[in-house]
């Protein structure tokens, strides 16, 4: 596998375009598939009952009120979240409780996280390191480089999202945006098949958010599998291949863009009507 | 007879100056090994600590028995009693080290399970979704910034260690106040000897403060200062470069252009 099966890096050479061709629909094969994902905190159960594949090349949406349960289900995805039921397959692995009963081809979190990314709406950059540090760190330990090949690819990294020349700076002398951006470029240095993003943008000021979607519009033209939690419909809008209305932890609807503009579910048009 | 100022021969003091010297570095070569010890201990007790409470209740009665006890008992535990259970001779040093380790394991273990706790939790769940394992994030992601938190205050606790072998004269460790009593002995100038005593525990605090708080502000963002600057000039060169992309197609090893 290697850095250019995600397609994004085709965007150095400025060709957007390459990987991006996904052939229509139901023919790609399934990335992702979440079966039964029940997650209960306490006696409180906030997903209750989701199940949700995911396509190679596909732009999930996942949007709905807060309280939702829509950033608890990105999160049990990758097990951040470990559901009470339910099971998580991806690459003919099963992870999850469900997966625990049948010994034969269950996977460890560890395994599944390697072939996931995700993107944090707190951008969760380590403090310590410097932007460039961040990126060559996990491929350090998760790809086993050495020092220098791993700084020389993360310095590709931030290339690709226009921060080569921030490398030597700390989070805490970047700005938001350009957090995200970093964050983003740490999880993508590491070939992922599929892209978590839960809520990206919900913590940057209003003049930041367009530069951390342009990066993941690219990203999305670039082929990447991807899975969003966010706020911003109009992005949603524009890149979602499967939009889905979550609310009180079960889907209540899920289509095309044709859900923005004709809902079909009452809830789902109550919502749209109160944020659009 | 009242005393006079005059009757205090404070020049017994740089007459002094030699044993007085031995006597510092012998305090400093206890603090410093019982720090070491105390810092890996304290860290086990810190993270046995963090465990749910029904795994976690010995590490808590460890530390809240021992942040409890006097340092002159300890020594005394050590050197008198657990010689004896355990059936071995230990020397004045290692029993002096020994009861250190044994109070300031557990002031240690608090201080890193409080910057542990201070680190956001999303500093763990980002080292595993990246695929980090646990051990991983805890040394990659957790450790440094939790030492960076904990830095000062362990150099308060090698300050307090230091002060503590004062009382181990009760076992003859030829501390400084073991040689200053001692000097005392013969020159009947308490007075001076003791208040030498104490500036040399008052400036070792001074520069062990000094010397930690250069360490944790070289540790991440804001290294400023030109001894931090020369510290980290390498590094700082090698990011920079790839910063302005001039290592980037450079071949392995790195060489420098002529």
């Amino acid at each position: 596998m290697t850095s250019s099966a995600n397609g994004f890096s085709a965007v150095t050479g400025g060709d957007l375009s390459a990987g991006a061709a996904i052939p229509g629909g139901e023919a790609r094969p399934v990335m992702v598939q979440l079966k039964g994902i029940r997650k209960r905190f306490g006696d409180k159960e906030v997903i209750r009952g989701v199940d949700l594949q995911v396509r190679k090349g596909e732009h999930v949406v996942i949007f709905g009120p807060s309280g939702s349960g829509k950033s608890t289900l990105l999160r049990t995805a990758n097990l951040l979240e470990q559901p009470q039921e339910g099971s998580i397959v991806m690459g003919g692995v099963e992870y999850g409780p469900e997966a625990r009963k049948q010994r034969s081809k269950r996977g460890s979190p560890v395994t599944l996280r390697r072939s996931v990314g995700m993107v944090f709406q707190q951008f969760n950059l380590f403090p310590h390191l410097t932007a460039v540090e961040n990126i060559a760190f996990p491929l350090r330990r998760v790809k086993h480089m050495g020092r220098i090949e791993a700084e020389r690819k993360a310095a590709d990294s931030l290339e690709q999202v226009g921060l080569r020349r921030w490398a030597a700076h700390y989070p805490s002398q970047l700005s938001g945006g350009q957090q995200q951006r970093v964050a983003i470029a740490r999880a993508l240095s590491l070939d992922p098949q599929v892209m978590l993003f839960d809520e990206p943008t919900s913590a940057l000021d209003v003049e930041l958010v367009g530069e951390v979607l342009g990066v993941m519009r690219r990203l999305a033209e670039a082929g990447m599998t991807m899975v969003i939690v966010t706020h911003e419909l109009k992005f949603a809008r524009d890149i979602g291949d499967l939009n889905i209305y979550m609310e009180d932890g079960a889907i209540v609807e899920a289509g095309t863009r044709e859900i923005y503009d004709h809902p079909s579910d009452p809830r789902t048009q109550r919502f749209l009507k109160a944020v659009l | 007879m009242t005393l006079m100022a005059s009757d205090y021969d404070w020049s017994l003091i740089w007459e002094s100056r030699g044993v007085l010297a031995t006597a510092t570095l012998m305090a400093l070569k206890v603090a410093s090994v019982a720090l070491l010890l105390s810092v890996v201990i304290g860290l086990l007790f810190a993270v046995w600590r963090l465990a749910p409470a029904r795994f976690s209740w010995p590490a808590a009665l460890y530390i809240n028995i021992f942040r409890g006890v006097p340092a002159l008992v300890s020594v005394i535990w050590v050197y008198f009693g657990l010689g004896i259970v355990l059936d071995v001779r230990l020397s004045v040093f290692e029993a002096s080290v020994i009861a250190l380790v044994l109070l300031y394991s557990a002031f240690l273990a608090e201080i890193f399970r409080a910057a542990l706790l201070a680190i956001p939790k999303g500093q763990q769940e980002a080292g595993l979704a990246l695929g980090l394992t646990r051990w991983q994030t805890f040394a990659g992601v957790m450790l440094p910034q939790a030492a960076k938190i904990a830095m000062p205050n362990i150099g308060s606790m090698l300050i307090g260690m230091i002060k503590d072998t004062s009382t181990f004269v009760v076992i003859g460790l030829a501390e400084v106040v073991y040689v200053s009593q001692s000097i005392v002995a013969t020159t009947y100038q308490p007075f001076v000897l003791y208040t030498a005593a104490a500036a040399i525990y008052v400036v070792l605090a001074f520069v062990i403060d000094y010397i930690f708080r250069l360490v944790e502000k070289s540790m991440g963002a804001g290294a400023e200062g030109p001894l931090i600057k020369a510290l980290t000039t390498r590094r700082r060169r090698r990011l920079e470069a790839l910063a302005t992309g001039h290592m980037s197609s450079a071949p392995l090893p790195v060489t420098r252009r002529s």
